[in-house]
């Protein structure tokens, strides 16, 4: 690979041992995909967990926190994901069960060396965007997914040591999608029908990304005849990482780089595959339950936004939750916190709802708290919350948001349209 | 024996047995870290320690998980020698240049075809070459 002056200071250890580590690992995985040089990064934003860390993870965090400054110093805007819990709704959910723990010596760790401590997601339009055409380096996956395909910044996956390491250089190895050839479009989709909510569109991003599933491949979505919102094309994005582990996508004449198809391929479009709504119905149909007692109504997967936690304040309309069903709306804590400033929070909770901060809720302790609370049946506006409960033994239906709403009133599983 | 050539890769030269399916490849999914044995019983490979082995699979599948369990399972003991892949993601090359773990990827051929359970293999990434000495 080709390196600038300061590059080439970092890797001769000019510029203290944990650029030096993070350089000579970069470059590694570099070679590895043919980068020819680095790219700069606006910022790195990390999330960790102590189940993947692993007592080797922290160790290594750990011994790299403890370093002298000039050994350990940061080179760009470093975020480290530390959104605590909630602890009042963690007394009601798992009583008990101490949360904190490793997890939190890790985010501790990194903050030790300069990383701010947020919680904000740009996803989830908690903290501001990087522009188009900049290069990033997040570790997150919905957030890679959203951040090329929605705002055209550029980042690849950048797991656990790859996020450090970019956080030590401010900048990544130029492979992947930091380069135009790759970013264009592999596979042609054309939807006949129109995927009316979030469900719909989750569906979608589950039937594409469950055809294609390579983080190589771009898939163009053609034929969408009313233009999908940002929270939408959210939960697109989200199944197609989830479901087929895609770092980016098209949809023609929405996204900013696809403005017709031939802009999205670089070239005329291959054969299509067509995507029908008797295909959406038909995934929906893999989770069925209409009449079914409910346990509980989980929205997350995307975390709510501010808009949308309106609309379930609306839509509650001054009615109670069934005294049978737990309805659970996770949302980050700027949101949760901005909500009880306008008192939407107040009125969910008056109706027997809880706004939950923190982790989602498929990524904390939803197995556990199916077994401590005992519940089977789950409904959801987000079909990655769908496919990932079902793995912890719920029986899930993804529906939308409305729809969870009227089931969590009746306390069985209804259906407005 | 035969000699594959594929795209330069990470890590050092080493000489192994190999263990070979045509699945993919999660370190979440597939394996038991501590036993150090495959423990997903829809894969080919169920039941197999993968321990000192050069495993060769089809694609790397999977999250971010493998980016630090790959240096885990090293540290361990519970780690294959190396690891051929048809195919690679950044998570899985992130996660071999974390642990030095010797891993290469996109070769001439289907690597899963050309090499077979118990052949002995000397993987050298630097060069990008595999040779393969048949068990007879």
């Amino acid at each position: 690979m080709r390196l600038t002056e300061v590059e080439a200071a970092m890797e001769a250890g000019a510029l203290g041992k944990g650029a030096a580590w993070a350089i000579a690992y970069q470059k590694r995985v570099g070679e590895f995909f043919e980068a020819e040089d680095f790219a700069e990064i606006r910022f790195a934003h990390m999330i960790t967990d102590a189940e993947t860390l692993g007592a080797s993870g922290l160790a290594f965090l750990e011994e790299m926190a403890a370093m002298p400054a000039e050994d350990r110093r940061l080179r760009t805007l470093a975020i480290v994901d530390s959104r605590g819990f909630d602890d009042r709704a963690f007394e009601r959910l798992l009583p008990g069960t101490p949360l904190v723990g490793d997890t939190q010596r890790a985010i501790d760790a990194l903050g030790r060396m300069g990383a701010m401590k947020a919680h904000g997601y740009f996803n989830n339009h908690s903290i501001p965007l990087p522009a188009f055409g900049e290069s990033c380096a997040f570790s997150g996956t919905p957030t890679v997914v959203y951040a090329n395909s929605m705002v055209g910044v550029r980042s690849n996956f950048e797991a656990g040591p790859s996020a450090i390491a970019a956080m030590l250089t401010g900048r990544v190895p130029r492979y992947g999608f930091h380069l135009d050839a790759n970013r264009r479009g592999t596979d042609y989709f054309k939807l006949e029908g129109t995927p009316k909510n979030t469900a719909d569109w989750g569906a979608v991003g589950a039937i594409v990304g469950r055809h294609l599933a390579s983080y190589w491949k771009v898939p163009v979505i053609d034929g969408v005849a009313e233009r999908p919102d940002a929270i939408s094309l959210n939960h697109l994005a989200l199944c197609l990482a989830s479901y087929g582990s895609h770092a980016m996508f098209h949809v023609v004449g929405v996204t900013p780089e696809a403005r017709d198809a031939q802009d999205a391929f670089g070239g005329p479009p291959p054969e299509p595959t067509v995507v029908t709504q008797a295909d959406i119905d038909a995934f929906h149909r893999e989770y069925e339950g209409d009449g079914e007692q409910l346990d509980v109504v989980a929205f997350g997967a995307p975390q709510l936004t501010m808009p949308e936690v309106y609309t379930v304040a609306e839509t509650l309309a001054g009615r109670r939750v069934h005294e049978n069903t737990t309805l659970l709306v996770y949302t980050p804590l700027e949101i949760k916190e901005a909500c009880h400033r306008a008192g939407i929070a107040q009125q969910i909770e008056d109706a027997g709802g809880m706004l939950v901060h923190g982790p989602d809720f498929f990524a904390t302790f939803a197995k556990e708290i199916r077994a401590a609370q005992g519940w089977t049946r789950l409904m959801t506006q987000s079909v990655k919350t769908a496919n990932i409960t079902e793995g912890y033994g719920y029986v899930p239906v993804a529906a939308p948001l409305e729809d969870c709403i009227e089931s969590a009133v009746a306390g069985r599983i209804v259906r407005t349209a | 024996m035969s000699v594959i050539t594929g795209h330069k890769g990470i890590g050092g030269q080493v000489r192994g047995t190999a263990l070979v399916a045509s699945d993919n490849f999660s370190t979440r999914y597939d394996l038991d870290l501590d036993r150090g044995v495959f423990s997903r019983r829809a894969h080919k490979l169920f039941g197999e320690s993968y321990v000192g082995r050069v495993l060769v699979l089809n694609a790397a599948k999977g999250g971010v998980a493998s980016a630090w369990m790959l240096r885990e399972m090293v540290i361990n003991e519970k780690a294959p020698l190396a690891l051929l892949l048809n195919d690679a993601n950044p998570v899985m090359a992130q996660g071999a240049a974390f642990a030095e773990l010797p891993f290469m990827h996109r070769f001439e051929t289907d690597i899963t075809q050309a090499i077979r359970t118990g052949d002995t293999v000397l993987v050298d990434p630097q060069a990008g070459r595999v040779t393969v000495e048949p068990a007879s």
